[in-house]
């Protein structure tokens, strides 16, 4: 018969890198989720920027007007 | 005409006369449980599924033996132990399940192809609402899974067999079949049928252990749905490709098995309608009814007569019982360590039999609570289960194989 606390050595073993894995994956997902929300958030402040030159024409067009 | 000996004409019946006592009442026995498993199957009691194929395949499979010569005896179903390449090709072009046995069941296609079905049929954005929290209870649900391992141990099983043993309390049986084919090859018709067997029985006993172990006030706990994030098929698809390469990379013993499941997952995300049809139908319900037929096959009386199978039996529902106490402690931690109303019922789910917990789970909160809705976060235990039983099924493999 092989060793009884050997095999209850290996199942703490087995069980603490499974939870790390595990958990690292929960955590690669959190990760993933942060970039996305940053990418988001500056693919927006980029959009606003953008759209800031734009307006400034149409705003001296409409003082010439006035 | 010829002198007719009418034994050799029911040649089954002949040689259920001229075997030795034990494996004549073994072949009776296991002719009588093929039928009651598809009575069970057909009366819902236990899962249809797998449990009508493999009732028939035992109670055919155990009636039709007959002399292949003077000799000895068989039958034209399969012969799982050729081995020789000569042998082998002529008992494919002779028996009819051969085929299937030798390219699709010893190689483990079979499980991944029910993994490529289950992931197509997992919407992986339910782990995605709450992630750590998923996998916290993933994790507890394991419980059986480790500690099966030494009790299997004990019990004078050796490392490898002891592990593909405890694998039954990850509640997914294609990952048993997986894990014991390349764990314990002597012994893998009897765990994955210990197994299927034990995982239909879950389905009725688990809400017991729910009631048991919760009561009716926290079962009745409402979560908050407003929380919950939308997202994207892009987020998702992101998710299955690093998770599935990070874990390949890890435990390359697994990857088929990852490889299957986030395949199946990306293939769901991608929206390829043809392709979700097919791996979701025909080839998840095709792996199935094969996997059932040739489980039922395969146990002929002689599996029976090994004396570990009373072992399984008992090693099987203790790893069971063991990872459904395990969820529910990781519910109520999550419930203790959560800033938001969590509902401790959500860890039955992390016990992977993918969505039977998760509907378990629902129904039993259900049935405290009318308006309580716990299915998405059920869901998202479960699929972490599935995740976290393949880390362990990969751990153990690469360690003990």
């Amino acid at each position: 018969m092989e060793s009884f606390w050997g095999s209850v050595k290996l199942m703490l073993f087995v069980y603490a890198l499974a939870a790390a894995v595990s958990l690292t994956v929960a955590w690669s997902i959190k990760m993933i989720f942060a970039g996305v929300k940053m990418q988001k958030a500056r693919a927006a402040a980029r959009a606003a920027a953008l759209a800031e030159p734009s307006r400034e024409p149409d705003n001296g067009a409409a003082d010439r007007a006035d | 005409m010829p002198e007719i000996e009418f034994l050799s004409i029911f040649q089954g019946i002949a040689t259920l006369v001229a075997s030795e006592p034990l494996i004549l009442v073994s072949r009776i026995a296991l002719i009588a449980l093929g039928i009651v498993f598809v009575y069970l199957g057909v009366k819902g009691t236990l899962e249809p599924l797998i449990m009508i194929p493999m009732g028939f395949g035992m109670s055919s499979v155990n009636a039709g033996v007959l002399y292949l010569s003077a000799s000895t005896t068989g039958t034209l179903f399969i012969d799982p132990t050729a081995s020789d390449p000569i042998q082998l090709l002529e008992i494919l072009q002779i028996d009819f399940l051969q085929p299937i046995y030798t390219f699709m069941f010893s190689n483990g296609l079979i499980a991944c192809l029910i993994f490529m079905g289950i992931g197509v049929i997992s919407d992986i954005g339910f782990m995605l609402i709450a992630p750590f929290r998923c996998m916290v209870i993933a994790v507890c649900a394991e419980l059986g899974t480790l500690l099966t391992f030494p009790i299997a141990v004990a019990m004078g099983l050796p490392y490898n067999e002891a592990a593909a043993i405890a694998m039954v309390g990850s509640a997914d049986a294609p990952m048993v079949l997986y894990t014991s084919l390349l764990l314990a090859r002597d012994l893998f018709v009897p765990i994955t049928i210990v197994a299927y067997l034990y995982l239909s029985l879950a389905y009725a006993g688990y809400p017991y252990l729910v009631r048991v172990m919760v009561p009716k006030e926290l079962r009745g706990i409402k979560m908050d749905q407003t929380t919950i994030p939308n997202i994207t098929k892009g987020e998702k698809v992101t998710f299955a490709v690093i998770t599935s390469t990070l874990l390949c990379l890890l435990f390359p013993v697994a990857a088929p098995l990852f490889m299957s499941f986030f395949l199946g997952i990306i293939i769901r995300e991608s929206g390829v309608k043809q392709f979700v049809e097919f791996l979701g139908g025909p080839v998840l319900y095709g792996a199935t009814f094969f996997l059932g037929l040739l489980l039922g096959v395969l146990f002929e009386a002689s599996t029976i007569l090994n004396p570990k199978v009373i072992v399984l039996l008992f090693l099987g529902i203790t790893a069971l019982l063991l990872s459904g106490i395990g969820g529910i402690i990781g519910g109520y931690i999550v419930y203790w360590a959560s800033s938001r109303p969590f509902n401790p019922v959500v860890g039955i789910a992390g016990v992977s039999c993918l969505p039977t917990t998760a509907k378990v789970a629902q129904k039993e909160v259900h049935n405290a609570n009318k308006f309580a809705v716990i299915l998405p976060w059920a869901m998202g235990a479960s699929i972490s289960g599935v995740i976290s039983s393949a880390i362990i099924a990969g751990i153990y493999v690469t360690l003990l194989r």
